[in-house]
């Protein structure tokens, strides 16, 4: 046994050489920018390509101005309240549909055929996104929702089914076609991946839980998707990092809206350090406030979701017992 | 026995009608997603479709459609010079990111499975921590290094900044540790393969499936990334195609090779995390 644990450190250091690479270029691109944007919050830095910045209580402002400035501004509210509606209309609908259909698909006992077909035309919007700012597909997709509720209005015109045009017209609105464009594009990879995950749960499993009598509900909740739970926090990470920082789609919306109906916490940041006012200590500050929305709903799925309950309890119980044998020692 | 087998009829029952019922939606889904390419086509070759405001939030929408077909010297003029730097340009910055990009992640996921070295869980920690921050955050301090060190217009940065992915780095681990063994590597070691080596053919062929749905996620990513490079890349030439708008030929291009490449990689891509495992 020792002479397998000395062979095992002989080629530790290999485990450093192999993750150095990413290391070091996480280190210069990702970190870097990311401490500089921390400083800049607090440094008067403004007008286009300007890059000397000065520590604000040098130039005679309190630190947190720019703070101030963020949290005054009534823009930077409406964008708060539209991200957070944009992400839970948008994430809610399509959880429900990506699971519920990823189920369906993988079940042993329905045997559906066709799954790579239906996965390949569900990625599909996300697989020609690059064309979105184009602007082609996305007129088309807001076109094509309009045009259906058209068809519905025209259809309640001539049968009545009690539908008046009015009852319609919440749905002709940016918010409401924000919401389906993005389900529209982020629906293909939340289906791929809990596909993925849930035909990695070994067939005994599912089996066992059938001879034990459980249906199809219970095996979902108590066998799925516990047995899932790496994925399912890929998942969620996806979805938060999707949902808080949507800048796409809302902006493409921009010219249609001139009451902030389409405004989103990631835009409002981009309209501050790029476009227009060139505040990129303004930009900055509300940078750090998006971090910090980041790393709170981090934590809380964090301690939800992948930390193991049961082993953190163990891993408390042989603390305390190693505590009681040293002091009975 | 009477009642076993009833309630086995009904429960035959319920299965095809739960089957048809997700035939169903998933056919209807599919068009209801594939309805707007359709569109984008008819974009391209004849109709224009127009929105404009209509106050308070609502708009209009109205379709335009085109008197006769296309004909191939209009076809062309979809066309210009600009598309064609722009689509190299494109491709020369997402391919070259992209390998980069699953080669780095797919090393430092066997790092963290496979060796034991006194950093590791600390590593693992920090990775999945880096992972839920996405990097848009950090776009001013971004812009403002590029501006400092004189990098506008020049591509390569965007290579530099696609490589080092948590998130790939994240999937690959979660991947590798359900099919990686012990037994495979010590063996290749006693035949005398170097770590290196190990790695690039052994353990790479073993992660195809990790590789092929990341390549893919990357690839579009990047492919699509206009966020940055919509700031700094002012010179025409060094423009990329996704941010030239342009002509709706460059459209048509746009689509092109990320759907080559799903085409091609979409038979590998990942179908349960623990299976296609070369368990010895």
């Amino acid at each position: 046994m020792s002479n397998r644990n000395l062979i095992n450190r002989r080629y530790t250091k290999w485990g450093y050489i192999f993750s150095i690479p990413f290391f070091i270029c996480f280190l210069a691109f990702n970190f870097v920018p990311l401490a500089s944007t921390f400083y800049y919050a607090f440094c008067y830095l403004k007008h286009a390509g300007n890059t000397n910045p000065e520590f604000l209580p040098l130039v005679g402002k309190p630190w947190y101005q720019n703070f101030k400035d963020v949290f005054k501004a009534k823009s930077f509210w409406d964008a708060f309240k539209n991200t957070f509606f944009f992400w839970i209309a948008s994430v809610v609908p399509e959880w429900i549909l990506a699971f519920w259909l990823a189920v369906m698909m993988t079940d042993r006992r329905l045997k559906i055929k066709g799954r790579v077909i239906f996965k390949t035309a569900f990625f599909f919007p996300k697989l020609v996104a690059g064309t979105a700012l184009g602007g082609s597909l996305l007129i088309h997709l807001i076109s094509f929702v309009g045009d259906s509720i058209g068809n519905v209005l025209m259809a309640s015109a001539i049968d009545g089914f009690g539908i008046t045009p009015e009852d319609l017209e919440p749905f002709m609105n940016v918010r409401f076609f924000i919401i389906v464009v993005t389900i529209f594009m982020h629906f293909g990879i939340t289906f791929i991946y809990v596909v993925a995950g849930i035909t990695g749960i070994p067939v005994e499993t599912f089996e066992a839980a059938e001879i034990d009598g459980a249906n199809r509900l219970q095996t979902f909740f108590h066998v799925t998707l516990p047995s899932m739970k790496p994925i399912l926090f890929f998942i969620t990470v996806i979805a938060v990092v999707d949902g808080v920082g949507m800048i796409d789609i809302p902006s493409y919306f921009g010219i249609y809206d001139t009451l902030r109906r389409n405004l989103t916490l990631m835009m409002y940041m981009e309209n501050q350090a790029f476009l227009g006012s060139y505040a990129y200590d303004k930009a900055s500050a509300a940078s750090l406030v998006l971090l910090a929305i980041y790393i709170i709903i981090s934590g809380i799925i964090y301690l939800t979701l992948l930390r193991d309950k049961d082993e953190a309890k163990l891993k408390k119980l042989i603390r305390q017992e190693r505590k009681a044998a040293k002091e009975a020692v | 026995m009477s009642d076993y087998v009833n309630t086995l009829t009904e429960d035959k029952k319920r299965t095809f009608t739960l089957k048809v019922i997700t035939y169903i939606v998933s056919i209807l889904l599919a068009i209801l997603i594939l309805t707007p390419f359709w569109g984008m086509l008819k974009e391209v070759f004849g109709e224009e479709t127009i929105i404009e405001p209509a106050g308070g939030g609502n708009f209009k929408i109205t379709h335009i459609p085109r008197e006769g077909m296309m004909t191939l010297k209009e076809f062309c003029g979809l066309f210009n010079e600009y598309t064609f730097i722009g689509f190299g340009n494109s491709v020369y910055v997402t391919f070259t990111s992209t390998i980069l990009n699953i080669y780095i992640s797919a090393l430092t996921a066997y790092a963290i499975t496979a060796y034991e070295w006194k950093m590791r869980e600390a590593f693992e920690k920090f990775v999945i921590v880096a992972m839920m921050i996405p990097g848009t955050v950090a776009s001013v301090g971004i812009v403002q290094w590029i501006y400092k060190l004189g990098l506008t217009n020049k591509l390569f940065v965007f290579i530099l900044l696609a490589i080092a992915s948590p998130m790939n780095v994240f999937f690959m681990r979660m991947y590798l540790k359900a099919t990686f063994s012990k037994e495979l590597v010590e063996s290749a070691r006693l035949d005398g393969a170097r770590e290196f080596r190990i790695f690039n053919q052994i353990i790479l062929p073993i992660m195809k499936p990790a590789i092929a749905t990341q390549t893919i996620f990357s690839f579009v990513a990047s492919w699509s990334n206009i966020w940055i490079p919509r700031i700094v890349l002012m010179e025409g030439k060094k423009r990329m195609l996704p941010i030239m708008g342009g002509p709706p030929g460059a459209q048509l291009l746009i689509c092109l090779p990320p759907i080559l490449l799903y085409a091609f990689l979409s038979k590998h891509i990942v179908e349960g995390i623990s299976l296609g495992s070369v368990k010895m």
